[in-house]
């Protein structure tokens, strides 16, 4: 597999406090992956570190098979990392051609274009300092984008933005990929834009990946059996702790090898089943359990319907 | 690379109306304002006492020689005022990035050292603007001259001296560039704007209090080793006064020690910012 970054060890530390922790990982070339973590996992560090921003405390990376902080590497990515910001007294054009010049030169139609694509040709002779957030998100992800480069690092790509531009953000990130050939690697805390968009993923928590791997096959692992069940009383007391709560129905915890006994042990106790059918686990799933977080007390575990 | 730093920190300065308002085009406002009311001041209370000393009108006939802007602005372009509205350029020329938080934007594709030399040659060239700003100024100050006392105008160059107008301007424009530098380095360990402008005032207020009672009676700015090198400006003063030499001999040795303070004053900024720079995290500019 060819990889676009390779980490190895990367370890960051403010103080007593490691944002980074020993982190080891490998991110192939082509498609978008996903970077997934609470606040404070490390996602931002990591990537301003790969940047060249900050400087590691140990450990190494190769980024595009040059070493962090080397610019004949990084003029090879775009990169809008957190809530860009701009100098206040330039206009979105202003910005882009600042930063076309700061970048070795993007032609004028290239610059028309990208303020075209990301939605901000009516807004291009306005200054920045009136701009909302989603708009400077648009023009950060326009900034990352107009040098065509080779891997885009995007956090936070559609913070701020409203659903239509949350939905035009999703599709440009998959043409990247798709039709342009540009790696993508995409941190949002919005999992389920991350299910939809990513390829592959590696969710983070206190500076160390906690698991990584294809999209369908971190959501295919967390399978389980949906019970619309009476009464469910009865059947909580035959499942025990395999068993939590969704409305009126119950999400069981069961190997498919299991489920025919599962079944026929509640039938056996007097309880009524009225469907029964496999859901696949969301990222959000995935997520809270390999991060640890449960979330508010007592909400429903949420599922994703799928043929079973 | 370079080429680069210099393009991009141009653009940003010129689309920056305040920034280049401060530095280049008020310091020769204030000075044509003031001295357009200078001549009319001076042309009524002139007019009064010649009239009382019944004085021949040819006395006040003798022409305006235009020439004399180029002396002027060489000798006086790196003012207290000018420098200080300078500063309000350089603040925002080496701090900027780090208030507006936009090194994350443009350090990742270029050498760091690279975009720190870019920001000192724009402040350079806005220097040499504003001191071509000035030298306009001071034309019009001396053409104000003319029209106001009715004195004929003329361009003279029988006394010019070329060889010391360059050397008074590089002077003046290195007196300019070493206080941004002081900003540069204020800029780039505190990441603050506000210590970016007020650390080389500070620094100038000092010299001003310091270097008043260290000047002898006699004229000659203190030339120990210590005030050379602890006050730039004294190193200045000395450099001005060797390229016009007055009639007190200039003590020995003097001039070496000028040279290697401001030499000193210029480099060790620049060379400590970029070393600070280098090993910066640019967590959170």
């Amino acid at each position: 597999m060819e990889t676009v970054i390779e980490i190895r060890g990367l370890t960051k530390t403010y103080g007593t406090v490691r944002a980074l922790d020993g982190l080891t990982l490998s991110i192939p070339r082509g498609g978008v992956y996903g970077i997934l973590g609470p606040n404070g996992a490390g996602k931002s560090t990591l990537f301003r570190t790969l940047l060249g921003l900050i400087r590691p405390t140990a450990g190494e990376a190769t980024v595009m098979g040059g070493r962090i902080g080397d610019p004949a590497a990084t003029r090879r990515m775009g990169a809008m990392i957190e809530t860009p910001r701009f100098p206040p007294f330039m206009t979105a054009r202003q910005v882009l051609v600042w930063l076309s010049y700061a970048h070795g030169g993007v032609p004028t139609a290239e610059i028309e274009a990208w303020l075209k694509r990301v939605g901000l040709a009516e807004a291009a002779d306005r200054r920045v300092r009136g701009f909302s957030v989603g708009m400077l998100q648009r023009l950060g992800v326009a900034a990352a984008l107009m040098t065509r480069p080779d891997l885009v690092i995007l956090d936070e790509p559609t913070s701020g933005m409203d659903p239509p531009g949350i939905q035009e953000m999703r599709a440009l990130i998959r043409s990247l990929a798709d039709d342009d050939g540009v790696t993508v690697i995409l941190a949002s805390h919005q999992l389920q834009e991350v299910q939809r968009v990513c390829d592959r993923v590696a969710i983070f928590n206190k500076g160390k990946v906690i698991t990584e791997g294809r999209v369908s096959d971190l959501t295919a692992s967390g399978e389980r059996l949906r019970l619309s069940v009476t009464p469910l009383a009865r059947a909580l007391g035959v499942l025990g702790d395999r068993a939590t709560l969704d409305g009126d129905a119950l999400i069981a915890a069961v190997p498919r090898a299991e489920a025919a006994a599962t079944i026929r042990a509640l039938v056996e106790a007097g309880v009524d089943i009225e469907e029964a059918r496999w859901i696949g686990a969301d990222l959000e799933d995935v997520f809270m359990s390999e991060t640890g977080w449960t979330g508010v007390q007592g909400a429903p575990v949420k599922g994703t319907d799928h043929a079973g | 690379m370079l080429v680069d730093a210099l393009k991009s920190e141009a653009y940003r300065v010129s689309r920056n109306r305040t920034a280049v308002f401060c530095s280049v085009l008020l310091t020769p406002l204030l000075f044509i304002i003031g001295g357009v009311a200078f001549h009319i001041i001076t042309k009524t209370k002139g007019d009064a006492l010649a009239a009382k000393a019944s004085l021949p009108a040819e006395m006040g006939n003798q022409p305006v020689n235009l020439a004399d802007a180029l002396g002027f602005t060489a000798t006086y372009g790196a003012n207290g005022v000018l420098l200080a509205f300078m500063l309000l350029a350089a603040a925002t020329v080496y701090a900027g990035d780090y208030r507006w938080e936009t090194w994350r934007l443009i350090s990742a594709r270029n050498g760091r050292p690279w975009l720190i030399l870019g920001k000192i040659g724009v402040m350079k060239a806005l220097a040499m603007i504003a001191m071509l700003a000035m030298l306009i100024a001071a034309f019009v100050f001396f053409i104000s001259q003319a029209v106001v006392t009715g004195r004929p105008m003329a361009f003279d160059l029988t006394d010019f001296d070329l060889g010391r107008f360059l050397l008074l301007w590089l002077l003046s424009l290195i007196r300019i560039v070493q206080y941004g530098l002081i900003a540069l380095l204020a800029a780039v360990v505190s990441r603050s704007l506000l210590a970016a402008l007020f650390v080389p005032w500070a620094l100038g207020f000092a010299q001003s209090i310091l270097g008043g009672p260290l000047t002898p009676v006699i004229g000659w700015a203190p030339t120990d080793w210590a005030a050379q090198l602890l006050l730039p400006g004294l190193a200045y003063d000395t450099l001005k006064a060797a390229v016009s030499p007055g009639p007190m001999p200039m003590p020995e040795g003097a001039v070496m020690k000028a040279i290697t303070s401001l030499t000193l004053w210029c480099v060790v900024p620049v060379a400590a910012s970029i070393a600070w720079f280098q090993r910066q995290d640019l967590s959170k500019e």
